[in-house]
């Protein structure tokens, strides 16, 4: 009876399981919970995706991220506040504990509020760096819209984000057809050069960050903060163990009123709707693990020579060896897996090294199964013994890691696998040479033992004469 | 209320095309270290530079212009002199200084640039970007070209690109070459020259008399002990034959040792043939 009722609390826990690859609760920091109303619809695309969502303000007593060395939360959503600090429950080491301890966080800014310091000193050790004055605000003379910011300029209208470089799959343009993404009194940053930082929206070419308190004549020489598409907008930085850290710079972007609203740009066409939904729903996706998100299944290498057994993952290989690797591999998207298709113009890699590549192979793609791709190459073991790796290192902007390793040592050829003295033509002289051995001396041990002597007499009686 | 929006847009669209930003009295000056203006050009936003202005090492390129806002000298918010790389796309803004007459200069030297834009093979393109709040139209004209001069004497700034993820260039492992043989001719001739010795030699020994007149005596006298011991002999060079092509050690030794044993039971009887022969005078 006992076990009956644990099964079916198992299959009843197993069903209502999270559509996250990394866990629903995610928790909303904001400044009190009337804010709620104006992202009611953001909320609600949230919820619908079966997030479970938690709102505190900073300063309650019963937020807290970890329990007894266990995140309470799987993702964390910072609204602006407009408290200086995040209070003691939000640290930021506690912050830094969270992303190590693979949570993510998505940080919406403004320029209306100041920052608070936890996440300025968060983001500066992820080497995102916000303006030092505590107002910013990002304006464009030439890309703004002109039914709402006909005089401040500060709502900036952008095209939907193509991928900076090729081969980098696109997840925030696609389907966006004539539509632009509204940026009202946003802040933007500047990202440092490391490989995990990659920005999904840049500011354009005219566009610059200013301070409206000191620099409202004018921007200086000296003050300028930055201009152009070195302002990241929308900006995201992967750790190494996945954990996702993405930073809006306005987070009125997020609310109701920006969600389907008719802007107008200059010079563009009459009246275009906003992407701000969708491009949301995207972003959020991004962070919290919903898209993205990289499996591999399985590796299988085996020997690939006729008339040698190829049984799968053998423990050793020799030199000069064709080996066939297999990897399979998937793709989440939303909520269910399904087979990851690598972008144009990339490729997905095999590196078969010892201390450095040997080989570096493209591979390709072999078949499809219903939720995996499966990525094949054939190759040849280099002519060098020792201890090889089958490396697929596969890191690239917007896709969870993937590092599988496989060492496998590569042996010598034995002594009864090397091409036998009679195939090599250089021999023959040297085998006619044994064989002429061999039969001269069989020849001679008949010869001494069965031949008689000749002209013996003869040679006495000649010696004796003298 | 639709009717209305569109006729305010349509009255924001007209106010937006009659006043609008643009800059006069445009010149841009490439000074020597010294102070003594070496190079002064006039543009315009309509007449952009034509030829590329060289900036070299210690030169300080100097841009001297009036933004104006609908004919009027004003201050705009922005004003800017963009520098764009052509190669990478890389674009870095220097703001000039602005008095409140609408006067505008700023001061670039090659320390001031990026070094990407030291190293770039191509000009840089520089454009005036104009803007400010309100209205007006602003203004982004691109209106001369820079070209880096470099010092002879020092070197090339050091510029590595910074680490991103993509794919990386194929490496196949290039295979020690096959150890190669001779050609076949050559191998095959030195082959029959050895194989030729066998029969010189036996045409010698007959030429010096070799023959096999005692065998009938010898198997008369010993007949299984004869057989057994050449036969042995043979067998061993077959044993060794068999090494040769298809036996390992472990299965020839055991056979060796048989037959060595059948050489050594049936040679004492056969060489005691032999010297039963001997010392019959008749060898």
């Amino acid at each position: 009876m006992r076990t009956l009722l644990s099964f079916l609390l198992l299959a009843l826990a197993s069903a209502v399981a999270a559509i996250s690859t990394s866990g629903n609760r995610l928790l909303v920091v904001l400044d009190d919970v009337a804010d709620k109303a104006t992202y009611s619809k953001f909320f609600a695309d949230l919820e619908e995706r079966e997030f479970k969502i938690t709102y505190e303000t900073p300063k309650s007593d019963s937020l807290t991220l970890f329990n007894l060395g266990e995140r309470t939360y799987d993702h964390v959503l910072f609204l602006p506040v407009r408290t200086k600090g995040l209070g003691p429950n939000l640290t930021p080491k506690t912050l830094h504990d969270f992303v190590n301890a693979k949570g993510n966080i998505l940080l919406a800014l403004s320029a209306n509020t100041t920052t608070p310091t936890s996440l300025v000193a968060l983001l500066s050790e992820l080497d995102i760096t916000l303006p030092t004055d505590r107002n910013s605000l990002v304006v464009d003379h030439f890309n703004y819209d002109i039914t709402s910011a006909t005089d401040k300029h500060d709502v900036l209208l952008l095209p939907p984000p193509k991928p900076i470089r090729a081969g980098i799959k696109d997840f925030f343009s696609e389907g966006a057809g004539t539509k632009l993404i509204a940026f009202p009194r946003g802040v933007s940053a500047i990202l440092g050069n490391g490989q995990l930082l990659n920005p999904i929206l840049r500011a354009p070419r005219t566009a610059y960050s200013y301070n409206p308190k000191e620099q409202a004549e004018a921007v200086n020489g000296d003050d300028l903060f930055a201009a152009g598409q070195q302002l990241s907008l929308v900006s995201t930085m992967q750790a190494r163990n996945n954990a996702r850290v993405t930073v809006v710079g306005s987070a009125e972007m997020l609310q109701d009123k920006w969600f389907d609203a008719s802007v107008t740009k200059l010079d563009g066409k009459p009246v275009v709707q906003t992407f701000n939904r969708e491009f949301s729903k995207r972003v959020s996706g991004w962070t919290f693990q919903e898209i993205g998100v990289l499996k591999v299944n399985w590796v299988e290498h085996h020997l690939e020579e006729e008339g040698a057994p190829n049984d799968s993952n053998p423990e050793m290989y020799r030199v000069k060896n064709n080996v066939s690797y297999t990897i399979s591999l998937s793709e989440f998207a939303w909520d269910h897996w399904i087979g990851f298709n690598v972008p144009e113009h990339d490729e997905i890699q095999l590196e078969f090294s010892m201390l450095s590549p040997f080989h570096r192979l493209n591979l390709k793609e072999e078949s499809h199964r219903l939720a995996a791709v499966h990525y094949h190459t054939v190759f040849t073991t280099p002519d060098q013994h020792g201890i090889f790796n089958f490396m697929v290192n596969y890191k690239r902007p917007f896709l969870s890691h993937i590092e599988e390793k496989n060492t496998v040592p590569v042996r010598h050829m034995a002594h009864d696998e090397w091409p036998r003295s009679y195939v090599i033509s250089g021999a023959w002289p040297w085998i006619a040479g044994l064989g002429s051995t061999v039969v001269g001396f069989l020849g001679f041990v008949a010869l001494w033992m069965y031949s008689g002597p000749v002209d013996a007499g003869k040679k006495v009686t000649v010696k004796k004469t003298q | 209320m639709r009717l209305t929006q569109a006729i305010l847009l349509l009255a924001a669209g007209a106010a937006q095309a009659a006043s609008s930003w643009s800059f006069d009295d445009a010149s841009i000056s490439v000074a020597a270290k010294k102070g003594s203006d070496a190079i002064k050009e006039k543009f315009s936003q309509k007449a952009p530079l034509t030829k590329p202005v060289g900036l070299g090492s210690t030169d300080t390129v100097k841009v001297i212009l009036t933004a104006k806002e609908d004919g009027k000298a004003k201050r705009p918010h922005q004003a800017f002199v963009t520098i764009k790389e052509q190669e990478t796309g890389l674009e870095a803004p220097f703001p000039l200084t602005v008095k409140d007459t609408g006067k505008a200069v700023v001061q670039i030297s090659q320390k001031d640039l990026p070094v990407q834009f030291l190293l770039s093979p191509k000009p840089l393109k520089a454009s005036v970007v104009i803007g400010s709040f309100g209205e007006a139209r602003a203004v982004n004209t691109p209106v001369f070209d820079i070209e880096i001069q470099t010092d002879p004497n020092t070197p090339l700034p050091k510029y590595e690109a910074p680490i991103r993820y993509g794919k990386k260039p194929e490496i196949h492992h290039i295979f020690r070459p096959d150890p190669q043989s001779p050609p076949k001719v050559i191998s095959l001739f030195f082959a029959l020259a050895v194989a030729a010795t066998v029969p010189a030699l036996f045409i010698s020994w007959l030429l010096l008399g070799a023959n096999l007149n005692h065998l009938t005596k010898a198997l008369g006298a010993a007949p299984l002990s004869h057989l057994t011991f050449f036969g042995s002999i043979v067998a061993m060079e077959g044993v060794f034959f068999m090494y040769y092509t298809s036996w390992n050690l472990f299965q020839i030794l055991p056979v060796a040792g048989v037959v060595g044993i059948v050489t050594v039971l049936s040679g004492t009887k056969a060489l005691g043939e032999v010297q039963s022969r001997r010392l019959a005078g008749e060898r």
